[in-house]
């Protein structure tokens, strides 16, 4: 039985409102930002010299206005929401894996409507070069024809899907769900960091985060003009059924690897926003090549699927025969056109880490535009100069490997002993082609609540881009947030937090 | 010259099982001197079978079964005609390496190039290369191929039992015995090293008298190389000879992993054993089934775009004419 402690109509705190006093703090001086440090990195809510910028005012003013025992509370209050509503995250360490509830910062993150837009026609642009790279790789191969991207990076790749050779997709969208992540440089502008094209996560806190900040300062939200994001679930539904044909009767179902993975929350949040099925491998059985979910009254047919188990366990029969996660007989059912999965098949050849360096080359081939957002600088160690440069600069640079994700098998070489930075030096010396570098970029710091006051943490920004029919972007993102002072790693599975984004309607 | 192919494979479960779900690349393909003339394929209990191409060219035929059974058999004829295959020269030129160039390699060629599931380097495979003297090739890359046959021939017993259908070829090189299979994957591991193009095949061999090695009445595998000059040509290291008019061929891949004759899954706490009857025999020229179904009369395709309800009135209409 689900309790809801909090109705959305109540708020956190008491009654609220936005402090007509023109107050300004400054970080580092006034309480309760006495130990926020600015330093080099962009500061969302201060400029360099210690204003706070218009956009924050209205919460600086209230958040100054609340003793720090009132912020306390509040910040508790979310907590103990999150915690009754189940929204928990597995993290796996040690061979252990631990509930954790992921840490969420009461401060909103504020987004302009200026930025907003850039972001939007920045994301939407590369979504579409990404998935027209997609199905060039998986039919003419045009772009390895024409020399623009080595054609042993993409059948090198462990993510490049052989068997989707020449298998149609519905509108030519591969991705139907994308979160790339994006960062703000020292100059304040946003960049790429990393797409993710297989199995983004985090929408779901995106949401719950949104509840949590509205209550916590309903009338500074009230006045600010937040645009809603609400309506993200009615848009995945309409995204998902613009992939079948058929307008009635269609049967959509979530894919989860189960209760013990580490989304299994966000699975079954959005099937139940979605009102769709949510379904485990062993629920599914394909019978004549066509797909059905077994229910008390019988099979069921099924049209689409949103998975959200990796290409390699989807299918025992195709893939990793030992997967126990997947439906034989699934991938065929999708070949013949009796069931469509989203996201397509073998996307993750798209989000590798060495093809990421390739994607404003895309742009340029697939659209002949000018990228409207920038990528980190990037040098990818298959390159010999490149390799050089990345082992006699390892102190000054971020190394990741090319096929991994959430933080594992990376490198920060400035944080990084001397043991720590040689020992890796042989792991790209071995294998120079698996590695990429990036110089250590300041993500931008956020005011975030640390119990004694409000201090700088690092950020980033993850939104959440929809391909079917049409492409949408909700006004909203996931803000992460790098919990330890100085910390500059946001992942939720090592120990990053979250707090909410307000894009701002202008 | 005409074949006519008899493939049975049975699984027998030790209890009930159900939801089996199986693919079978077992179609000879048709193409160069080899054309299919007919098949069949049937499988008992009864599946409705399903076909696609997959992206090496092989015919993949797929079913399922939903009900429990303890048995399951499944029967491919085929009637194969091998035309007259071209005469390879004894040796090329030495500027054949010269034309592996991006001019004469495409995309089909780069997966032959790399290393695959089972066809890679290992440390026991290095070590072989240079007991064998086979660490670079010798001559011109035909001569050198058929030197590399020699190698594995002159290397290896034949002998079924000591690797399984999933051993890396570390096995059969530990202990210099192994079947078509192991020396398929070494030749192509081999090959690919020198910059060769390889592949692996799957099929059958008309066994003549006592002078092949491979056992009779089962598949076969061989490879293929890809010498810019003369195409795919096929070698068979188990027999020491190159493949002519009694290699019949079914799929071809990077590896066994790409083409076993059944892949399946089910469900169902049983064991299951698989046995396998091939029977291979020349014969006659079959009756081309086109022959029998003469077109009457061509169908005639409705000028309005009739709407679904409409069109079937039509074609109950034409049934009472």
């Amino acid at each position: 039985m689900q309790h809801e402690v909090f109705a959305n109509t109540e708020d956190f705190g008491g009654p609220d409102i936005v402090a007509g006093t023109g107050r300004i703090s400054q970080p580092g001086v006034d309480a309760p930002y006495a130990n926020y440090e600015l330093g080099k990195p962009f500061d969302e809510m201060f400029s360099r010299d210690g204003q706070a910028r218009a956009t924050y005012a209205a919460i600086d003013s209230r958040v100054s206005s609340l003793p720090l025992e009132e912020l306390n509370r509040r910040q508790q209050a979310v907590e103990q929401s999150f915690l009754h509503q189940g929204i928990t995250f597995t993290v796996y360490n040690d061979n252990q894996a631990t509930e954790r509830i992921i840490p969420t910062d009461l401060l909103p993150r504020i987004v302009t409507a200026r930025e907003w837009d850039r972001i939007e026609r920045g994301l939407t642009q590369r979504i579409h070069a990404l998935n027209l790279f997609l199905r060039d790789i998986y039919t003419d191969g045009r772009v390895l024809k024409d020399g623009v991207v080595p054609r042993s990076m993409i059948y090198g790749s462990k993510h490049y899907r052989r068997e989707m050779r020449g298998i149609p997709v519905p509108h030519g969208a591969y991705v139907n769900i994308c979160g790339s992540d994006l960062i703000r440089n020292e100059a304040g502008d946003f960049v790429v960091l990393e797409d993710n094209l297989r199995v983004p996560s985090g929408v779901s806190y995106m949401l719950a985060n949104r509840d949590v900040a509205r209550r916590a300062f309903p009338a500074v939200f009230r006045s600010m003009g937040v645009r809603p994001i609400e309506h993200y679930p009615l848009e995945l539904l309409a995204t998902l059924r613009s992939l079948t044909p058929f307008h009635e009767d269609v049967s959509i179902a979530i894919l989860t690897p189960g209760v013990f993975n580490s989304a299994y929350f966000e699975h079954a949040f959005l099937a139940r926003q979605m009102g769709v099925e949510l379904v485990e491998g062993r629920d599914l059985l394909v019978n004549d090549n066509v797909v059905y979910t077994r229910t008390t009254s019988g099979l069921k047919r099924i049209d689409v699927i949103y998975r959200r188990i990796d290409d390699d366990f989807i299918d025992p029969l195709i893939f990793r025969e030992d997967s126990a996660l997947g439906v034989p007989g699934l991938f065929n059912a999708y070949r013949a056109g009796n069931v469509m999965i989203a996201n397509a098949l073998g996307t993750g050849v798209a989000d590798d880490k060495a093809v990421y360096a390739y994607v404003p080359r895309l742009i340029r081939y697939y659209l002949a535009e000018e990228p409207i957002l920038d990528n980190v600088e990037t040098f990818l160690c298959r390159e010999e100069k490149s390799l050089q440069h990345v082992l006699g600069n390892l102190d000054k640079l971020v190394v990741k490997a090319v096929g991994e994700s959430g933080g594992y098998g990376m490198l920060i070489g400035p944080h990084a002993s001397t043991k720590e930075r040689e020992d890796f030096a042989e792991k790209i010396r071995a294998d120079p082609e698996n590695y990429i570098a990036q110089p250590t970029i300041q993500l931008s710091t956020a005011p975030t609540f640390v119990g004694n006051g409000i201090e700088a943490r690092h950020v980033d920004l993850r939104p959440f881009i929809l391909h079917g029919a049409e492409t949408k972007l909700v006004p909203g993102a996931l803000t992460r947030v790098a919990l330890k002072r100085g910390s500059l790693v946001v992942n939720s599975s090592q120990g990053g937090g979250s707090k909410d984004t307000w894009v701002l309607s202008q | 010259m005409f074949y006519s192919i008899r493939h049975v494979t049975r699984f027998r479960y030790s209890g009930p099982v159900r939801e089996s779900v199986m693919e079978l690349r077992m179609q000879p393909r048709s193409e160069g001197p080899q054309t299919l003339r007919s098949f069949q394929i049937s499988t008992n209990p009864r599946a409705q079978l399903y076909a696609y191409t997959d992206h090496l060219g092989n015919a993949v035929y797929h079913f399922n079964l939903l009900r429990e059974h303890e048995e399951l058999r499944i029967e491919a004829q085929a009637t194969v005609e091998i035309g007259q295959m071209p005469a390879w020269p004894d040796a090329l030129d030495p500027l054949e390496w010269s034309r592996y160039n991006g001019f004469n390699l495409s995309d089909d060629h780069f997966d032959m190039l790399e290393d695959s599931r089972f066809a890679r380097m290992s440390p026991e495979l290095e070590s072989f290369m240079k007991i064998a003297d086979l660490q670079k090739p010798v001559g011109d890359p035909l001569s050198a191929l058929k030197a590399l046959q020699r190698g594995i021939y002159d290397s290896f017993e034949y002998e079924p039992g000591v690797t399984e259908v999933n051993s890396p070829i570390d096995v059969a090189l530990e202990q210099r015995r192994g079947v078509c299979q192991d020396f398929a994957h070494i030749m192509t591991a081999i090959a690919r090293s020198w910059g060769i193009p390889c592949r692996y095949v799957s099929g059958y061999l008309y066994h003549k008298g006592a002078r092949d090695r491979s056992a009779a009445n089962a598949t076969h595998a061989w490879v293929e190389a890809y010498l810019p000059s003369l195409g795919w040509v096929g070698f068979d290291p188990t027999n020491n000879i190159m493949a002519g008019e009694r290699h019949i061929r079914a799929a071809v891949g990077r590896d066994y992993a790409d083409v076993p004759p059944t892949r399946g899954t089910y469900k169902g706490d049983a064991d299951s054993e698989l046995s396998i009857a091939v029977s291979l025999e020349p014969t006659q020229a079959p009756v081309r089934h086109e022959d029998f179904l003469k077109v009457a009369r061509p169908m005639v395709t409705p000028t309005s775009t009739a709407s679904m309800p409409e069109r079937l009135y039509h074609q109950q209409q034409q049934q009472q004419q």
